[in-house]
Formats: C-alpha cells, sequence, structure tokens
C-alpha cells in the first residue's frame, strides 16, 4: 500500500464511513422501503412502483406538490430580495454596524421550532399579538390561519423572518470582495445610487446569490418544522409540505408510501441542485 | 450632495426596518414569557411574574431541564465528533492530491443537502430494530453524520489558507501527515475549529425531524421536540410555560450571535467566498 493511499484513507476514510452508513445507506434504505408494502399488523409484501403509481394521481399529494413548489419559490425570492437589502444596509459605515450584524442574526440562530412557536403566537385568532393590536383599534379580529391563502402567507412571513439572516450574511460576504476601484471609476463616470448597484454590484456578486439561491431552495424545498408547529398542514391539508405529508404516513406506519413521497421529494430537490449547480458554473470555481 | 443626503435617509429606515422585524418577535416571547398567562394578550394590563421560568425551571413533570440537558449533551458531542472526524477530512482533500478527490468533495457535500424525510424512513426502522429509540446514541451516530459535511466545507476553507510551507516544514522533521495536522496545522487552526464547531452546534441543537422520529419518552425528547409537543395539564396550549422554556433555551444561541458574530460569518461563508 503506497503511503500516499494509506495517507487518504486515514484522513477522508472516517468521514466517508460515518457519512455513508448515517446518510447514503439510509437514503438507499427508504429507496428501498418505498417499494414494498409495510403496514402495521400487515405481512410485508412487494409493491414495485404501485406506491409512486397511487401518489401520482393522489389528489393530497398533488396538493402537498403544489403547496411545497409554491412555498420554496415565494419565500426563497422573498428572502433573496430582502437578504440583499439587509446585506446592502449592514455592509455600510452605520452606528452600531458590529452589533447590528449581530442582532440580525438571531432568527437565524433561534432553534426554528422556537421561530415558529412565537409566530403561531402572533397569529392566533384569539390571544395573538396582531389580533390584541387590532382587536381594540378597529373591532375586529383576523383569522390568519383559518384560510388557506392566509395560512400559506403567515408561513412564508415565518420563514423569511427566520432564513433571511442567513441570505444577508452570504450576501454581506460578497459584498465584501469587489474592489472600490470600480465603484469610484462608475461614481466618476458620474453614474447614480441605482446604476452603480445594477451595473456594478449585481454582476458582481452574481455567484454568490446562486449559492444562497441553491441553499436556500435545496433548504425550503424539505420545509418542516415552522409547519409542523404552526399549522401541522391545516386548513384541510392545504398547507402540507413533502416532508409533512410523508411525516403523516409514517405516524399512520404506512412506510412504503411515506418512503415513495420521501423519494419523489429527493427527486425534486436533486433536479432543483444540478439546475442550479448548472447556472453557478461551481465545478470551475471549487478548490 | 442630494444623493448623499438621499441614501442616508434610506439607510436609516432600512436599519429601522430591519431591526424592528427581527427583535419585534423576540421581544413578544419575552413579554409573554415575563406575563400573566390567563388571557393575557386581551388584557391590557401587564403583570411582570418571574413564575414562569420559575416552574419551567422547577417542575420535574414539565421535564424541560430534562430536554435542556439532552440536548446540550447530543448536540455538543456530535458537534465534537463532527469537527473532529470533518477536520481530519477537510485536511486529506485540502493537501494530498488523489484521483477522485473533487468527488469526494462533491458527494459529501451533496449528501449534506438531501431532505431529512428520505434519511429519517429507514433511521426509524433501523434505530427501532436496534432497540435505541430514546438513547443518546441513537442522535449522536446521525447528528454526527449531518455536522461533517459542515465542519469539512467550513475547514476545507480555512486550510486552503495556511500555507503548505508549513506542513513541508514539518514533514521535513520526520512528521507523518497525521502528526502534522496534529501538532502543526490544527493549533494554528483554532478560529477554524472554533467556526466550525459552533455553526455545527447550532445547526444540531436546532434539529427537529430525527429527534422527533427517534424519541417517543417525554425524558428523551431535544429541546426542539419538547417546545414543540408542550402540553398543558387538559390540553390547552400553557403559553407561558412555552415562551419561558423558549426564553431559556435561545439565550446561550442569542448570545453566541452577539459576541461571536465573526466567528459564526466566517463558518457561515467559508466555502461560498473565494
Amino acid at each position: 500500500m503506497s503511503k500516499s493511499f494509506r495517507d487518504v484513507l486515514v484522513l477522508i476514510g472516517p468521514a466517508l464511513v460515518v457519512v455513508s452508513l448515517l446518510m447514503l445507506l439510509p437514503v438507499l434504505g427508504t429507496f428501498w422501503i418505498s417499494f414494498w408494502r409495510d403496514l402495521p399488523f400487515a405481512p410485508r409484501r412487494f409493491a414495485g412502483l404501485s406506491h409512486y403509481l397511487r401518489l401520482l394521481g393522489d389528489s393530497g399529494f398533488r396538493q402537498s406538490f403544489q403547496f411545497t413548489i409554491l412555498f420554496a419559490l415565494v419565500s426563497v425570492a422573498l428572502e433573496m430580495v430582502l437578504g440583499t437589502i439587509v446585506a446592502l444596509v449592514v455592509h455600510e459605515k452605520i452606528p452600531g454596524r458590529g452589533l447590528i450584524r449581530g442582532i440580525i442574526l438571531i432568527p437565524w440562530v433561534v432553534p426554528g421550532v422556537i421561530g415558529a412557536r412565537i409566530w403561531q403566537l402572533i397569529y392566533r385568532y384569539d390571544i395573538g399579538l396582531i389580533n390584541s393590536i387590532l382587536n381594540p383599534l378597529f373591532g375586529f379580529s383576523v383569522n390568519f390561519l383559518g384560510s388557506p391563502s392566509g395560512a400559506f402567507f403567515s408561513l412564508v412571513l415565518a420563514d423569511v423572518w427566520r432564513t433571511t439572516p442567513f441570505v444577508a450574511i452570504i450576501v454581506l460576504a460578497g459584498l465584501q470582495l469587489p474592489s472600490r476601484e470600480l465603484y469610484e471609476q462608475a461614481a466618476m463616470d458620474g453614474a447614480g445610487l441605482l446604476r452603480r448597484f445594477t451595473t456594478v454590484t449585481l454582476p458582481g456578486l452574481r455567484p454568490i446569490l446562486i449559492a444562497a439561491l441553491l441553499f436556500r431552495t435545496m433548504d425550503a424545498l424539505r420545509v418542516f418544522d415552522t409547519i409542523y408547529v404552526i399549522t401541522n398542514g391545516g386548513p384541510g391539508g392545504a398547507t402540507h409540505s413533502l416532508s409533512l405529508f410523508a411525516f403523516k404516513y409514517y405516524l399512520t406506519g404506512d412506510f412504503g408510501s411515506g418512503a415513495a413521497v420521501s423519494m419523489l421529494l429527493f427527486l425534486i430537490a436533486f433536479g432543483a441542485a444540478l439546475i442550479f449547480i448548472k447556472l453557478g458554473r461551481f465545478s470551475e470555481q471549487v478548490l | 450632495m442630494r444623493e448623499n443626503q438621499a441614501k442616508a435617509v434610506l439607510l436609516g429606515l432600512g436599519t429601522v426596518f430591519v431591526l424592528a422585524f427581527t427583535l419585534l418577535p423576540v421581544g413578544w416571547m419575552l413579554a409573554v414569557s415575563f406575563g400573566k398567562e390567563v388571557g393575557f394578550a386581551g388584557e391590557a394590563e401587564f403583570h411582570f411574574t418571574i413564575r414562569n421560568y420559575v416552574e419551567v425551571l422547577r417542575r420535574p413533570s414539565l421535564h424541560f431541564v430534562d430536554f435542556l440537558r439532552n440536548s446540550l449533551l447530543v448536540a455538543g458531542s456530535a458537534a465534537v465528533a463532527a469537527t473532529l472526524i470533518g477536520s481530519l477530512g477537510a485536511y486529506g482533500i485540502s493537501r494530498v492530491s488523489f484521483r477522485g478527490r473533487l468527488v469526494v468533495l462533491f458527494v459529501i457535500l451533496a449528501l449534506s443537502m438531501f431532505p431529512q424525510i428520505s434519511i429519517v424512513g429507514y433511521l426509524f426502522k433501523l434505530m427501532t430494530a436496534l432497540e435505541w429509540t430514546n438513547t443518546y446514541r441513537a442522535l449522536i451516530l446521525p447528528y454526527t453524520a449531518m455536522g461533517i459535511p459542515i465542519a469539512l466545507w467550513v475547514l476545507l476553507g480555512y486550510f486552503s489558507q495556511i500555507p503548505r510551507q508549513l506542513d513541508e516544514a514539518a514533514q521535513m522533521d520526520g512528521a507523518g501527515r497525521a502528526a502534522t495536522l496534529f501538532r502543526v496545522i490544527l493549533p494554528v487552526s483554532l478560529p477554524g475549529l472554533l467556526s466550525a464547531g459552533l455553526l455545527v452546534f447550532i445547526l444540531l441543537f436546532n434539529e427537529f425531524l430525527f429527534a422527533l422520529m427517534l424519541t417517543t419518552d417525554a425524558q428523551a425528547r431535544t429541546v426542539p421536540v419538547g417546545i414543540a409537543l408542550f402540553e398543558g395539564l387538559h390540553g390547552e396550549i400553557p403559553w407561558g410555560h412555552i415562551m419561558a422554556a423558549s426564553a431559556v433555551s435561545s439565550f446561550p444561541a442569542i448570545l453566541l450571535a452577539l459576541c461571536a458574530q465573526r466567528y459564526i460569518t466566517t463558518g457561515l461563508t467559508a466555502g461560498t467566498v473565494k
């Protein structure tokens, strides 16, 4: 055994073994389960593609699929725009900048479940924060989580609150890169604030924006805890993300169907990742 | 000049809006946690009390202290293990050239983006068959695997900035790869290790789905699962307890964000900016 091969084995081996055993193997296992009828108190039986075929015609699955895609699109779009704005603000020399940069991180470091509990209590019909301000002033309360669209936007807002800091920090790191000369050159050419942003700042940020977009989209597609806490899929199944939809199959003991939903979500995420990796041309940059 | 004034106004408004949007929910959490429980928001007046905190920390039947201990233990040990294993891997990838290096890196990173639900289905079956549900190892093992790609990515960025002459000098003195890493590289990489460890710890402390599936006893729950499933005696939601427990559990994270902002930020942006 050559010396450098042994080095590779010793150094990279542990990471590969742990990750393969506890992430790769379980995904393959879930894939395997998805081909079996696996119910409590019933004999296991090979089911072939029947779970997948049934799901594609299932209205609950289609609703969940649409919700997940729409949720990812709307919340990620908002987070990218807001995150970029926040980054531009804290990039400037404002008083107390260090402290402010710490404060904007708070929603992201606080456990997601806790953030979700807080927003749940902001939206509540009876004792929620918004209604306890609205009601005395205008004499009516809004049932934010009672309608499908209300619940959708309530969830988006909670997600935006939690993950905008992530985008902001990544974009901020990108802003600190381009050389100031470019700015000054453009300023001397008489370009205005907005023009400078669109011609100098934005193109320079492209690779970093695509990286943030990739991370955020992957994360939004698998959204679980925020929804589990705030609506648990309601009202009437309107806010079941695919993760939550699969989880509820697991909860009832139908592991074959749950595994099939999980694998379909996996495929969707994989496809989205490939698109972004092509867009970002990361392979040329790594190392 | 007009442009500078407009910019200053925009900046001021932007800062105020960002701070308000960020802090308002946190303030609401604190207000409820320090307020009287029943009909809190409906009443105009606010009665200050620390009763919620005392009850949450003192009453064994609420299990909140169990949640905290479990979370700190599970996330802490997994973060240490992931940072160690990740540092070995990152060092291997950054210093030893071998075929398939980029493939290994890509595969490890891609794994960290898998939807957790596609992992947990089989993991639940496995842990149930092993009778490991409700044990620490049932969470520490998958958490370590979740943390490794992140630690590896952060440290890869860090190691690539350390001059190779340092390695070469150590190897001239006869040190092997492992000795070089432990005696030379890691000691000068403490900030990088701290970044990686903190970031992994925060993410694992917040993890929900695995902990939800792999614990069934109230005593075995982690903080996120405990707070999501908090229930009053009669099935009502005990908001005062939930918000007090939330405030206690987010205190370390908020402190970290304010004091160690630089480490978290460099960790978060290590790989993306080069």
